[in-house]
């Protein structure tokens, strides 16, 4: 019996070594099969590889901008796992679970592997010859003016390169654009303190204030905020462990962290800011006179009113913050996704000059001394003038490259009909997504972990210690094997063949990417660290095996100037009745705006705060979805002006009663197999409406309805049935109030 | 009931037979069946030549001389063609012999040499060389090729390796149950690991 | 191994547990001078889920899908929960939620081990709960018996049949640990084939274990740092500092924190009362009570 049951369990027959397929079906009780496996030796080896000890090579993340430094730990061969490089001051060795995924992205099954033509509805796979001829032959005769190129955000050397590339077509129509980004932020911090970016310090202060910045989630830079995060809650430090409110009509991953999370009337952030404002002014701090000028206005009756905020709330939060300094305050998506979106960071904004946080907890940043590698940030106000281009005709050649407008565009942009107008679209695309789809050539990408390239962040941490205040950084992606598919291509390869389609001579000495960048990188020798004397070959060996370049940057500067002159915000209406509630599109820490989401990890990675899996849902807070008659797993149709949607409803404390969130990036039509057909698109039913001041895209900005369809389904979710009740159970995940512990001896 | 009673008497049965099984004398451990299959190899390698004894036309090369990661790795490790050619390059004495030329056929191709695995354990064990090594080779200061030849026996005497040990479990636990002493110089004793979970993965 | 040595080494380790039968503390008698122990420090842990995901890139966990998932199949050695206070109306959710990673918690008098009919699930010399794929027969008896849930059963061949791995997925799994196939019951080790290769170097350098040796895949990736692993025999690991900083003791089913008012610690392990010694001990939580 015993054999039979060895022999019927045939162990791992998935696992091979080096490259050896393994064919392993029982045999007796050993399983011992000699003769029969191959073992393949290596016709030569690099001294520093060892069969089965791992080798590390420093890299750089590609799943999201935030430019985290990583390890690939590779095998055999075989890269297996990211890991955080320890040296690096952004994620200090750490790594998010879409990070860790970019193997998944890597060796996905269902990547593009060959050049494919599109005639009509029938695609074919073409040598890159050909395609590269194609494009030749396309461009030739165009004119400038009518070639766009649309990408995500960028930086480094490949930028340098695109930069270069358009140059030389005579082309201006660069776009840069991502379908979630800060850009309202970015704005509102350079009017407020003079920089777009600076280095937020939550491991400094003592009190955290965030309307809507969910910086443990999905917010600019999460790994190394989750670090600050960390040191800010330790009872340990100097200033005593920190406290965090969090306030949004939406509770992301950041405010169920928080000690106190406030569910705001959606829009009405700026407001309460203000409010704030004038209960420190009555609590006795100082105001200066401009801001006091527009904050007596907002007296807590009258904010409390506007907000749904208690007055009791906002004046605890007001002695909070007077009592505890230095704090800091943050403004993020839930607050700036309005038509009045840079209003409301604005008079956030004001919060942090009235406490005294700039200089303190808001720092200057530092930034790269060579602009042609310095971040180009991308916005959703570019994708709009690429859209009205292409519904006027003006783009004959269009190309794509790390982005998926298709997908991300609000239906009511008719970006898909627009894009189709031009004569010709190529698509750099890595999957088959719904922009790669609607494109006539695509161009396979090599993976982030086959790829050369060099990332600037945007976001640039620093150490700590001297000079960090200049500290900027450059950082390396290299491969760590061989490709998977042999037939892909590096972006930056595509574009040096490209150039040297327009100009041979200048770019005849590199025969790669590779030689370009490393004939880049050593003609700045001493600018990136190195000494004029030092040998190539052992300069570019080191600093590509520490992965990161730190650099003397141009440190900025910043200084209490938000100003409360012109700050204007609007008083709240009565919702529209036959549109009632308001839509948040919840930016999740894992599914971002979508581009990963044929990660499968990512996929089955239950949400945080529902723990729901492989689907979109709408949350609903109880009191709402009592008054509809709606109960958990009824699908139901959210509808806008614009579109709607059909998904299951969960009922979730978690939220404002008079808003509904919908997370994006599920809803994908192609892309591939664990991607297609999961949820909903959310970005489809998005009206347009934009902010004022910078042209972005207004998130929030949705009204829907909600009813029934009368189907129900159950939930996939990680929570048992109960919901996540400890009631009437030994306890599990405790909670102690800070006045009952004592924090500062803890190891 | 009846069934009941009937099943537990079946069940106890069994245990007595299986413990009394297993406290009976440990069965011989070696039987002319133990010993592999002759695998055919790409190349017919002659052990003998490499690591004989010098009476035996033997060089008396240290095992790990080409499976050198014995000793700091859980694998041995196959040379790669380059440490052949190494040597083989000046040896100019056996270059025309077939076997050599089929070696440098591989190295000009620059192919990797599709050997057969001979002691093949299955992929549920873990098996670490180097700890073998540093315990027997290292500390006790055993001679290799009898540290070596506790599991893969005489292959100074082999042209193509052939397994020569049952390496099933029974087998690595009966040495693991043994007292060995912990250095060459000591009269302190220890014995291998016998946690199911140091040797299954 | 026979059956004789198997139950010899079973019952060795069934007696040096913490507490013997009249509930003395037996801790001395330990015979290893490693314990693999862990804390979680839930005020720092932010429920990110990236624990969870890079257990499935160390472990060659499979990826179930929707409807395995929906019948509670999925494979996650490591799962975050998720916890609501109560208040009148429902869930509170002003004070935010509450997350508690959870996997295996390697109990040393481990609830498991004593019902697998086989002896698939036994205790090891460094205080890890093993589970040994190629014994286990697929009872499920140790999963029932586990109060933590825990413990993850192989209801198919997800190598093959499923196609979990779908190629070129499968060049990304672990050589280091097999992949399961169905019948068999698995969970978290604690990182093995890590603290593996950690004793194994530090046997050939002649130095015991040290906190820079070897972290778990989840301690690894933790963003906020809040799992800390290592040695609990050595006294300057940190996770000993730690446990000791908390009063807490493996050898007691009630910690100082339980046990007396007002000594303002925030040390305990999860369902310690059922008397499973586990090796994880969580920090509670805190909340600010001025906001």
């Amino acid at each position: 019996m015993t054999e039979n049951d060895f022999s019927r369990r045939d162990f791992l027959k998935v696992l091979g070594w080096g490259g050896t397929a393994v064919a392993l079906s029982g045999c007796g009780n050993t399983s011992i099969q000699d003769g029969q496996e191959t073992v393949t030796s290596y016709v030569t080896l690099p001294s520093y590889v060892t069969p089965s000890i791992s080798n590390y090579f420093n890299s750089t993340c590609a799943q999201c901008d935030a430019g985290c430094n990583i390890m690939g730990r590779v095998r055999e061969g075989r890269v297996l796992k990211a890991e955080g490089n320890p040296n690096s001051p952004i994620n200090r060795g750490r790594m998010c679970g879409l990070g860790l995924s970019g193997v998944q992205a890597h060796y996905n099954p269902d990547r593009v592997r060959e050049p494919l033509l599109r005639t009509g509805d029938k695609g074919e796979t073409i040598t890159w010859d050909k395609a590269l001829g194609l494009i030749n032959e396309k461009l030739n005769g165009t004119k400038g003016t009518e070639i766009a190129f649309v990408t995500g955000g960028m930086s480094g050397h490949v930028q340098a390169l695109l930069g270069n590339y358009m140059d030389e077509l005579g082309s201006k129509n660069h776009f840069s654009y991502e379908a979630i980004s800060p850009a309202v932020l970015r704005a509102a911090n350079k009017k407020a303190y003079g920089e777009s970016m600076p280095r937020y310090r939550i491991d400094k202060a003592r009190v955290v204030v965030s309307f809507g910045a969910d910086f443990l989630g999905a917010w600019v830079s999460p790994v190394h905020f989750s670090q600050q995060y960390a040191q800010f809650r330790k009872g340990s430090r100097p200033e005593g462990r920190g406290v965090l409110v969090q306030i949004e009509p939406k509770m992301t991953l950041t405010g169920a962290n928080a000690d106190r999370w406030i569910a705001v009337r959606p829009g009405t952030e700026g407001v309460l800011a203000l409010g704030i404002i004038n209960a420190l002014g009555k609590a006795g701090l100082s105001i200066p006179a401009d801001i006091a000028a527009v904050s007596h206005e907002y007296t807590t009756e009258r904010t409390s009113k506007e907000t749904d905020v208690s007055a009791e709330q906002i004046e605890k939060l007001a002695a909070l913050l007077k009592e505890r300094t230095p704090s800091l305050v943050l403004a993020g998506g839930a607050a700036e996704g309005y038509a009045h979106g840079s209003q409301n960071a604005a008079a956030i904004a004001l919060l942090n000059r009235v406490l005294g946080n700039v200089g303190k907890t808001l720092e200057a940043s530092a930034s790269v001394p060579f602009p042609q590698i310095a971040p180009t940030v991308g916005s959703r106000s570019s994708l709009i003038a690429l859209n009205d281009g292409l519904a006027a005709g003006k783009y004959k050649v269009v190309f794509s490259y790390g982005v998926n407008p298709v997908f991300s565009a609000p239906a009511s942009m008719k970006f898909k009909d627009n894009f189709a107008k031009a004569d010709f679209k190529v698509a750099f695309a890595q999957y088959m997504d719904e922009t790669a789809l609607a494109a006539d050539l695509i161009l396979p990408l090599d993976s982030a972990m086959e790829d050369w390239a060099t990332v600037v962040p945007e976001y640039m941490a620093a150490p700590e210690g001297a000079g960090s205040n200049a500290y900027a950084q450059m950082s390396f992606r290299q491969p760590m094997m061989e490709k998977v598919f042999p037939d892909t291509r590096g972006v930056g390869d595509i574009l040096l063949a490209l150039l040297k389609q327009r100009t041979a001579d200048k770019y005849k000495e590199f025969e790669d990417f590779y030689s370009y960048l490393r004939s880049a990188v050593l003609k700045n020798k001493v600018a990136l660290g190195g000494k004029a004397g030092d040998d190539d070959e052992v300069f570019w060996n080191e600093t590509l095996s520490k992965g990161i370049v730190p650099l003397k940057g141009i440190a900025g500067s910043v200084s209490a100037k938000a100003s409360a002159a012109g700050l204007k915000l609007p008083v709240p209406t009565d919702a529209d009745p036959s549109y009632p509630l308001r839509l948040i599109p919840a930016v999740s820490a894992s599914m971002r705006d979508g581009r990963n989401a044929n990660e499968p990890w990512l996929q089955e990675s239950p949400d945080p705060l529902t723990t729901i899996v492989w689907d979109s849902w709408v949350e609903i807070n109880p009191k709402t979805a009592a008054k509809l008659g709606i109960v958990e797993g009824d699908i139901v149709e959210v509808t806008s002006k614009s579109g709607s949607i059909k998904t299951q409803a969960y009922l979730f404390p978690g939220i404002h009663p008079d808003a509904v969130s919908v997370p994006v990036g599920y809803g994908h039509e192609a892309m591939g197999r664990y991607a297609r057909g999961v949820g909903a698109n959310v970005f489809g039913m998005l009206d347009s409406v934009f902010d004022k001041e910078t042209g972005e895209l207004a998130l929030n900005e949705t009204s829907v309805k909600i009813s029934k369809t009368g189907q129900r389904v159950i939930i996939v979710k990680e929570e048992g049935p109960v919901g996540g009740s400890q009631a009437g159970k030994p306890k599990i995940a405790v909670q102690v109030s800070a006045d009952k512990v004592d924090l500062s001896k803890e190891v | 009931m009846k069934c009941f009673l009937r099943s537990l008497t079946l069940l106890v049965g069994l245990f007595f037979y299986a413990s009394s099984h297993a406290t009976d004398a440990l069965p011989t451990l070696t039987t002319p069946d133990d010993v592999g299959p002759v695998v055919e190899q790409p190349i017919e390698f002659p052990h003998f030549r490499h690591a004989g004894d010098a009476k035996d036309g033997g060089m008396q090369i240290n095992c790990m001389y080409c499976h050198t990661y014995a000793r700091r790795s859980m694998v041995a490790g196959i040379p790669p063609i380059q440490k052949c050619i190494g040597c083989h390059q000046s040896i100019e004495s056996v270059r025309d012999k077939p076997r050599i030329q089929k070696l440098f056929e591989y190295w000009d191709a620059k192919k990797p040499i599709p050997w057969k695995k001979v002691h093949d354990l299955p992929d549920f064990v873990r098996f670490n060389h180097e700890r073998h090594i540093q315990r027997f080779y290292f500390q006790q200061d055993r001679p290799y090729q009898e540290v070596c030849g506790y599991c893969h026996g005489n292959v100074k005497a082999m042209t193509v390796a052939q397994r020569q040990k049952p390496i099933t479990m029974g087998w690595c636990a009966s040495c693991h149950q043994k007292d060995h002493p912990v250095s060459a110089n000591s009269s302190e004793t220890g014995h291998g690991p016998n946690d199911c979970f140091t040797c299954h993965k | 191994m026979s059956v004789s040595n198997l139950l010899e080494n079973w019952s060795k380790f069934r007696h040096t547990h913490p507490v013997d039968d009249k509930g003395i503390p037996d801790w001395e008698a330990y015979p290893s001078d490693i314990k693999w122990a862990m804390s979680i420090d839930l005020d720092a842990c932010t429920g990110c889920n990236a624990c969870s995901v890079a257990c499935y890139a160390e472990n060659n966990l499979p990826v179930v899908g929707k409807d395995k998932y929906s019948h509670g199949q999925a494979m996650h050695w490591m799962r975050v929960e998720r916890y609501w206070d109560e208040g009148d109306n429902g869930f509170q959710a002003e004070q935010g939620a509450r997350f508690l990673p959870m996997m295996c918690q390697q109990c040393e008098a481990a609830p498991c081990e004593t019902v697998c009919p086989v002896g698939a699930t036994n205790h090891t010399e460094d205080g890890l709960n093993s589970q040994i794929y190629n014994r286990c027969i697929g009872s499920r008896y140790c999963s029932a018996n586990c109060p933590y849930k825990v413990r993850y059963f192989n209801w198919y061949n997800y190598p093959e049949q499923e196609n979990a791995w779908p190629a070129p997925l499968n060049q990304q799994l672990n050589p280091d640990l097999t992949v399961r196939t169905k019948g068999v019951m698995e969970k978290c080790t604690f990182c093995k084939q890590r603290t593996y290769t950690a004793r194994n170097n530090a046997k050939t350098e002649g130095r015991p274990v040290q906190d820079s040796d070897v972290q778990t895949a989840c301690q690894e990736a933790c963003p906020a740092g809040a799992i800390t692993f290592g040695n609990l025999h050595n006294p300057e690991s940190q996770v000993a500092k730690q446990w000791q900083s908390q009063q807490v003791d493996l050898i007691k089913d009630i910690q100082e924190k339980d046990e007396k008012e007002g000594n303002r610690l925030r040390g305990y392990r999860v369902l310690e009362e059922l008397r499973p010694y586990p090796s994880v001990m969580y920090l509670e939580r805190v909340r600010e009570s001025a906001v």
